[in-house]
């Protein structure tokens, strides 16, 4: 990647961050927070998108963050007053601004209809004019309404407008003149300036540039010589100084400016390029520019024969310049050959660039250091690979250090021997490592929490819904492994929290509630496992509809006894659904049944509470890693198999007269007073075919996808380990029925069980003789 | 010569410092206005090309307290900004910048507004 696309990459890692400022910005405005810093963050994050956006020639982006920033511009300024409408019209704004990030990092289109619907209603409060915006509101929420779609997002189908169709307010400060870093020139007081109006003539020119600084040209640190130097680029000139100006040294002020100079200019420049060496002093100097002989009598009544001034007489070079004072004036003529094409930087010291690590998403403030220790650094950035890598070593040492524990007791030594005393404050020190390199990679959710204002605002308005949503413990660190899989979730309970559960504004007010329904979307630690709950004030669960759908559906038998947990819980059912119609945001044939699979094949678990009338709560949670798991280690049919503990509800030796045949190969278990089906994971797996008699092994009671409960049958229990989790993706492939593998103390290889793939498998191929593992997979 | 550049967008630091290390130039960076006055009086600098909008303190600001400086009332100081506003521009002039870029800049008008400004 050459050094242009590693800085676009980077300005797309800035343009992540300063829409999360943004949006951070405008949520705190909403809540009342409107002092000039905040104000002056969300402009400069607009700015800066823009700025960047321009340095790589993304027009489009360009042309909209330009008038989002007018309008951010002239709230800054107080040109315009904050108000509730405006702020939601920014939200959006800034939800647009990120769709035309995305679309100019991927190559892809933005909705040009939202665009241009959004640049019409920004517009319209540059102008003042809310009503006018307002509407303008209600057009762009209907164009940005999405077809039904069955994906997770909210991308939006393109639309045949072109984005070209809107014009920004006012014109966009990218360059438009062939120099790039020129500004339009300043309007300059010209005066007897007669020739300015001939007809620019072809070929060489003498121009006669009379020059005369103003103190405030040296007090900004311009010099004379630098023009002159300037000046000489274009063609041979001939300086002369006038020092009548000059008061002796009594009357001599250390900071005036006393001198002036004449010069000839041959050239073919253009009167505009000799202006543009000009363009920074040109407010503080006194500037002629005419062709020789249009106005010569001015000229020819000064000394031209003026002794040079020695360079201590010009007081202002000489006190700001730290004695480099412009060089006397024959010695300006004197740089044409020798010096005007030399490089700038004569000194030829190697470059020190402060280095930015190429691949980590943000470099420190580089604090380049001087003589002075720098400040001492609040983070490191390191790349993630590193860690991953040193959390695979730390993996590797647990495992090392078991099998020695276990070579060391096979040997027969006393738990008090110094051997063995000493290999437990291994383990000890081991298992610190592990947290602490686990620690390392720990990030706070606020990543994934950051996504969900945006899909708040966009489900609300999807379905008329007003709703505010709350965020607590953005700062809660969970394992990068486990980060990466919060998103789908928390989507699905924030939109079902605003499609089932939060009610109409109109019924909320009529029930004496706010209008606005108030969502809470919080991330705490309990138990080592992250728990995330989603909570809205909204209906609550009616439990006779859910409880009616789900016997009408056949889910459950008309006279189950159901306590009020387990009605609720009933949403989370395969193919259920309590919608009256298919809506637009939550029938899109993934239910809470899917979420529910999803999460519990993360070892996690999510539930739903519900107050009737008040609202409901959904809890998810979750282990705080998907490095390592605690599970069961098993025997079956001499292979060692894991099975994690958060699948395993008991386990229990059955009485011969508990277990009942059902069919050729099924069986089923009395546990108390329900039954449960007996899987056989010898059977399923392809280890051996036929079941053994379940007595002789021992029973795994598990709660599988749907809830429903299942007997693992295996041969016997090991005992309960915390392993490492070896992903058979990347080492082997996919095995339906395993999720990963692991190594075990003694070194061997143990498979770690997928439970809900294993009992579905059962499920599925019950009347069908076991089939070989790999044959399985395919 | 030595540059220092002032600018919180990590994008613009990465574009000046691609063009001023290629043309040459020593660079050094800050990310605002404070960090900029703490890096120059660390570290010295030839020219000074800043930023406008900064947080904590922003472009006006940081001109004023370098001019403020007698060791830096010499040091040219050139103003970063997208801005086209003359009454911005007046103002960093107003400050004491000795001249300006205009973002998206090319290289080497960069450079060349440097050497109008720096022997």
């Amino acid at each position: 990647m050459d050094e242009l696309e590693q800085i676009k990459v980077t300005f797309f890692q800035e343009c992540d961050e300063l829409l999360a400022d943004l949006e951070s910005g405008l949520l705190a405005m909403e809540t009342g927070t409107d002092d000039s810093e905040t104000v002056n963050a969300v402009f400069r994050a607009v700015h800066s998108v823009k700025g960047g956006a321009g340095a790589f020639g993304l027009e489009p982006l360009v042309r909209y963050a330009h008038v989002f920033e007018t309008l951010l511009d002239d709230v800054r300024s107080n040109k315009i007053g904050t108000s509730p409408d405006l702020i939601r019209a920014m939200l959006r704004a800034a939800d647009v601004l990120a769709d035309q990030v995305t679309a100019a990092r991927t190559g892809g289109t933005p909705n040009k209809v939202a665009t241009a619907a959004m640049v019409a209603e920004l517009e319209a409060w540059i102008a003042g004019d809310a009503a006018m915006a307002t509407a303008s509101a209600a057009e762009a929420t209907t164009a940005s309404a999405p077809p039904a779609d069955d994906g997770m997002d909210f991308d939006f189908k393109p639309m045949t407008v072109a984005v070209e169709d809107f014009t920004p307010v006012a014109a966009i400060a990218t360059t438009d003149d062939d120099l790039g870093i020129a500004f339009t020139p300043m309007t300059v007081e010209i005066p007897d300036l007669d020739a300015e109006t001939a007809p620019e003539p072809e070929g060489e020119q003498v121009w006669l540039i009379n020059f005369r600084p103003l103190a405030s040209l040296y007090s900004k640190a311009n010099e004379t010589a630098l023009l002159m130097r300037e000046l000489e680029r274009l063609g041979p000139i001939e300086p002369v100084l006038d020092i009548n100006d000059l008061p002796g040294l009594d009357a001599l002020e250390p900071e005036g400016a006393y001198l002036a100079w004449t010069v000839t200019l041959t050239t073919d420049a253009s009167e505009e390029l000799i202006r543009d060496v000009f363009e920074f002093v040109s407010d503080d100097c006194d500037l002629t520019i005419a062709r020789a002989g249009a106005d010569l009598t001015d000229v020819q009544e000064m000394d031209v024969h003026q002794e040079p001034a020695p360079e201590a007489i010009d007081p202002i070079a000489a006190l700001i310049a730290q004695a480099k004072a412009p060089p006397p004036v024959e010695e300006i003529a004197s740089l044409h050959s020798a010096e005007a094409n030399a490089p700038v930087a004569s000194e030829t010291l190697a470059p020190i660039q402060v280095s930015t690590p190429s691949s980590t998403p943000k470099p420190a403030p580089p604090r380049a250091g001087g003589g002075e220790p720098a400040a001492a650094q609040a983070t490191i950035r390191v790349d993630p690979e590193r860690i991953d890598r040193l959390i695979d070593l730390v993996g590797e040492l647990v495992i090392n250090q078991a099998m020695l524990a276990q070579r060391v007791g096979e040997h027969g030594f006393a738990p008090s021997s110094d051997i063995a005393m000493g290999l437990d404050e291994l383990e000890q020190l081991t298992r610190g490592i592990q947290d602490s390199v686990m620690a390392i990679r720990a990030q706070q959710v606020k990543s994934v929490f950051q996504r969900m204002p945006r899909l708040v605002r966009e489900v609300a308005a999807q379905t008329g819904k007003a709703a505010r949503l709350i965020m607590e413990g953005e700062a809660t660190e969970v394992d990068k492994t486990v980060i990466e899989r919060l998103s789908d979730p928390i989507t699905h309970m924030l939109r079902n929290a605003i499609d089932h559960g939060l009610e109409s504004p109109e019924e909320r007010v009529a029930a004496g509630k706010p209008a606005e329904g108030a969502v809470r979307l919080a991330a705490l630690h309990r138990g080592g496992r992250i728990v995330i709950e989603v909570e809205d004030d909204g209906r609550g669960i009616n439990r006779p509809r859910v409880r009616q759908i789900a016997i009408d559906k056949g889910l459950i038998a008309a006279d189950a006894a159901l306590t009020d947990d387990e009605v609720d819980n009933l949403i989370f059912l395969p193919g259920f659904s309590t919608a009256d119609k298919v809506s637009e945001v939550s029938g899109r044939g993934v239910g809470m049944d899917v979420v529910r699979r999803s999460v519990q094949a993360l070892g996690g678990r999510i539930s739903i509470a519900s107050r009737p009338g008040e609202g409901s709560t959904f809890t998810l949670s979750l282990p705080l890693t998907l490095a390592v798991l605690d599970g069961m280690v098993v025997d079956v049919a001499g292979h060692t198999l894991v099975v994690p503990l958060t699948a395993i509800i008991e386990s229990l030796r059955p009485k011969p007269e508990d277990v009942k045949a059902l069919g050729p190969q099924g069986a089923v278990l009395a546990v108390r007073d329900a039954y449960v089906p007996l899987v056989d994971i010898g059977s399923v797996l392809g280890f051996r075919s036929g079941s053994i008699a379940a007595p002789e092994g021992v029973v795994l009671l598990v709660e599988s996808e749907d809830g429903g409960r299942a007997g693992l049958v295996a041969d016997a229990i090991h005992g309960q380990r915390q392993v490492v989790i070896k992903s058979l993706e990347s080492n082997y492939r996919q095995v339906e029925g395993i999720a990963a593998a692991t190594i075990l103390g003694d070194g061997r290889v143990a498979l770690i069980l997928d439970v809900d793939a294993v009992v579905a498998m059962r499920r599925r191929e019950a009347p069908r003789p076991p089939e070989p593992i790999l044959h399985a997979a395919e | 010569m030595k540059i220092l550049t002032v600018d919180d967008s990590r994008t613009m630091r990465d574009m000046l410092r691609m063009a001023l290390v290629k043309a040459g130039f020593n660079v050094v960076e800050a990310v605002d206005g404070e960090h900029g006055l703490e890096v120059l009086n660390a570290n010295g600098a030839d020219v000074i090309i800043t930023d406008i909008n900064m947080p904590k303190l922003d472009g006006f600001g940081f001109i004023e307290a370098v001019r403020e400086d007698a060791a830096y009332r010499a040091t040219p100081i050139l103003v970063l900004t997208t801005e086209s506003d003359p009454a911005k521009k007046d103002r960093a002039r107003k400050a004491g910048a000795t001249g300006w870029i205009v973002k998206p800049f090319h290289p080497d008008k960069l450079v060349e507004a440097i050497r109008r400004v720096a022997a």
